[in-house]
């Protein structure tokens, strides 16, 4: 009998060096530095000098490192979810809520204290990334087991999380903010965890039967069945691995300040949807992922620096560039392709 | 849809009836009911278990039997919430059932109607989108344009018309149509996008949300900020431009007008979305696109009516809360949008719907204020059960199996809705799931 997985055709994923989207991503941003390395060497005196000097400091990459670590990871997150078919728009949820729960232990543990040997800032870490993954199982059991719009369940993900972070932070310390630990992980810590995480989710994507069975499970879930594999196992890992991947992104972004900041839309503001962005931008591919969540995480940090340097840039409207770029690339040049069973409730066949 | 009563009842009674006795209509009210109930249990669950880790000198609730002590009282939480957004009709613990001195005409209950009225038009925004298959997330973003159109266009018109009750009315209902227009041309892009470039409506609005967000407060902080504002916001609307409060106190900001007009637009919404050709093809394109198509309905066309139709009614929801609420646009727009997707959702993307919805919602905005005066609970438990009440009412299959475990098969029609519905959506009406999953489907057949 003919395997029928073998018609099961990844469009983007099989082999990067042909994918010409990710190849004129990386050619376009590889260029555009270039050129302002080549513009700030010739006029050091100039903005582009500025400018230079901003894009090659260590300040910038650090802080692009803590910026974009939530993004990238968040966005890898994404793309296991999707990919088993589950659209997880609630990485917003996951990263706030894990956000919150790192700072939370870390501080019940107490900066300096150790817990089985753990040390507070790391068990805050690993809390986290628990915290996320459970709620990141209550999404799952309420698409997959009770056949939930997506959507909906995953606003609601938000949304809960968007009061719940804020609600305990009160209870437990009087106020939406938490007062901060006085230790922070390093930015360090934080760039190798979204370089690992990067080559990890790409090799397990393509080089691994569960890549495999993930990408059958939202393309042609019939197919993975009929081969005996079920669908609802494989998109449970998938949206798991959203959470896991979101929790440590969450916790990265909380610990390298050492606070949680609740107020308004919390500290995580927005990045949840950057995330999505970010992957859609990489179509679906996690090093065209961490391409884009990184040059949103630079274009904030620079944005940042310039104010710094006393540029009077109007920061809200650099800030807005991303989304503006989104809207664009989807209207006109990428149209990504969602897994063709995205979103829809998959019922096994007996 | 009329097959069960069929011919018994005259006419027109039977349509204003019909949505009511239908029974997928029952199961989505049982669903939602039941949905704001197990919210509100677990919510429940939720303050018990804070009030025992959080520590407070005297505890504001001891257990009967087990005898520990908690910090919040779960019982006290609840009504203070739904008790305190009505102004305390009930005398909670004193001697007779209601309070005296109760009008409905006091403070609370009067912020609880503004936030009512204002979530009647984000409500309707998203309803009406959903109809048509299409996701629009982007009510808030709509709502910030809209509120920022009419409060240029009321400042640009006062300072040229003549002070007076007769320009005042032009100049609100001119300031509401600049609302309106705003909107809908912020929602036609989207529309726009998903009809001619497949464009996901799901991602191009939460992304129009933050530009809007971002351009709005750009505009007012560079060009039209109030000279010597601490925030950054317009000035000041003068008050015979505005939606006054009669009746109520001045601080609630709220006008019974402004809500007599939401109620007009549901109304009318009602009307157009299951009465008119327009609201023909938009429910059929909602519920299959493709076959909407093969009928004869422009589809593209649609597509941009209907996210423009929406927009506008979010620019309109802008225009109230410019002209009701806070008198002069704000950097701080409150998330009306976004609330009025849980409303959308709780109304079963039904305008009739959206009124009880948004009262709900109205409530729990009256309702979080007296939490926050009146207990230590933190007032953020409201977004929780916010939430919840969409987790629930998204999972309409948990209600069924519940149903059918508790062997309610063949109880009042509630029930029998409960086991029939899933046959029931698949007639393609616009169930919770039906209206929801329309979209996805789309979006992701398209995409």
């Amino acid at each position: 009998m003919r395997n029928p997985l073998a018609d099961v055709t990844a469009p983007v994923l099989d082999d990067l060096i042909e994918d010409d989207y990710v190849r004129s991503l990386v050619v376009g941003v590889v260029g555009t530095l270039g050129a302002l390395g080549l513009l700030g060497l010739l006029f050091p005196e100039s903005i582009a000098g500025d400018l230079a000097g901003i894009v090659f400091s260590t300040g910038t990459a650090a802080s692009t490192a803590r910026l974009a670590a939530p993004i990238v990871l968040a966005g890898l997150g994404g793309i296991f979810a999707e990919k088993s078919g589950v659209i997880n728009i609630g990485l917003e949820g996951l990263l706030i809520i894990s956000a919150f729960a790192s700072v939370y232990i870390a501080s019940v543990v107490g900066i300096g204290n150790a817990i089985l040997g753990v040390p507070a800032i790391w068990a805050g870490f690993l809390a986290g990334i628990v915290a996320s993954t459970l709620l990141a199982g209550v999404f799952a059991v309420v698409c997959i087991e009770f056949k939930a719009d997506q959507i909906i369940a995953g606003l609601a993900v938000w949304l809960i999380a968007l009061g719940l972070a804020p609600f305990m932070s009160t209870v437990f310390f009087g106020g939406v903010n938490t007062p901060n630990l006085g230790a922070s992980v390093g930015w360090r810590y934080s760039a190798v965890m979204v370089v690992v995480a990067t080559a990890g989710s790409w090799w397990t994507l393509n080089h691994t039967a569960f890549g495999k069975h993930l990408r059958a499970s939202g393309e042609n879930p019939k197919a993975l069945d009929t081969v005996g594999v079920s669908v609802s196992r494989v998109r449970y890992a998938g949206v798991l691995l959203s959470g896991v991947l979101s929790g440590v992104g969450g916790s990265a972004l909380a610990l390298s300040i050492g606070q949680f900041v609740g107020s308004g839309e919390t500290m995580v503001q927005g990045k949840g949807f950057i995330a999505i962005v970010a992957y859609l931008f990489g179509n679906y591919n996690p090093l065209g992922t961490l391409g884009a969540g990184v040059l949103f995480a630079a274009l904030d940090a620079t944005q940042i620096r310039l104010q710094q340097l006393g540029y009077a840039v109007p920061d809200t409207l650099v800030q807005t560039i991303p989304y503006v770029v989104v809207i664009v690339v989807l209207a006109l040049v990428g149209r990504t392709r969602i897994p063709a069973a995205a979103g829809e409730h998959y019922e096994t066949e007996e | 849809m009329s097959r069960r009563d069929g011919g018994r009842i005259p006419g027109p009674v039977r349509r204003v009836l019909e949505p009511f006795v239908d029974r997928t209509v029952a199961e989505r009210v049982l669903i939602s009911v039941a949905a704001i109930l197990l919210s509100i249990a677990v919510g429940f669950v939720i303050v018990l278990v804070s009030g025992r880790v959080a520590e407070c000198s005297t505890a504001a609730w001891t257990m009967p039997v087990t005898g520990l002590g908690f910090c919040y009282d779960p019982f006290e939480v609840y009504a203070v919430l739904f008790n305190g957004a009505l102004g305390y009709p009930l005398a909670i613990g004193e001697p007779g059932l209601f309070n005296p001195s109760w009008t409905p005409f006091n403070l609370s209950f009067g912020l609880t109607l503004s936030e009512t009225t204002l979530l009647i038009f984000t409500g309707l925004s998203v309803a009406v989108a959903f109809r048509a298959g299409l996701f629009n997330i982007g009510t808030q973003g709509q709502l910030v344009v809209g509120a920022l159109a009419t409060a240029l266009t009321v400042l640009a018109l006062t300072s040229v018309l003549p002070t007076g009750p007769v320009s005042g009315v032009l100049v609100v209902v001119v300031g509401t149509l600049a609302g309106a227009v705003g909107g809908g041309l912020w929602g036609a892009i989207p529309g726009a996008l998903k009809a001619y470039a497949d464009a996901n409506e799901v991602i191009t609005t939460i992304m129009l949300n933050f530009v809007a967000a971002n351009v709005a407060y750009v505009l007012v902080l560079e060009v039209f900020r109030a000279e010597g504002s601490s925030v950054v916001a317009t000035r000041y609307v003068p008050e015979y431009a505005q939606f006054r409060p009669w009746l109520f106190p001045n601080s609630s900001d709220f006008a019974l007008l402004a809500l007599a007009v939401g109620v007009a637009f549901i109304g009318a919404l009602y009307y157009l979305v299951e009465h008119t050709p327009f609201g023909y093809d938009l429910r059929t394109s909602g519920v299959q696109a493709a076959a909407a198509e093969y009928g004869g309905v422009n589809a593209k066309l649609t597509t941009v009516r209907a996210m423009t139709l929406s927009g506008a009614l979010g620019g309109v929801g802008g225009a109230v809360w410019v002209l009701m609420s806070e008198g002069r646009w704000i950097e701080s727009v409150p998330d009306l949008g976004f609330d009025g997707i849980t409303v959308s959702i709780l109304a079963g993307n039904n305008p009739l719907g959206v009124l009880p919805a948004a009262f709900l919602f109205g409530i729990l905005k009256g309702g979080a204020l007296e939490i926050g005066f009146r207990t230590d609970v933190p007032t953020e438990l409201v977004g929780v059960l916010r939430g919840l009440i969409i987790l629930f009412v998204a999972m309409p299959e948990f209600f069924r199996m519940a149903g059918r475990y508790a062997g309610l098969r063949s109880g009042g029609p509630g029930e029998s809705g409960g086991s029939g519905g899933t046959a029931d959506d698949l007639d393609g009406d616009d169930g919770p799931t039906g209206g929801a999953a329309a979209p996805t489907e789309r979006g992701e057949a398209d995409a």
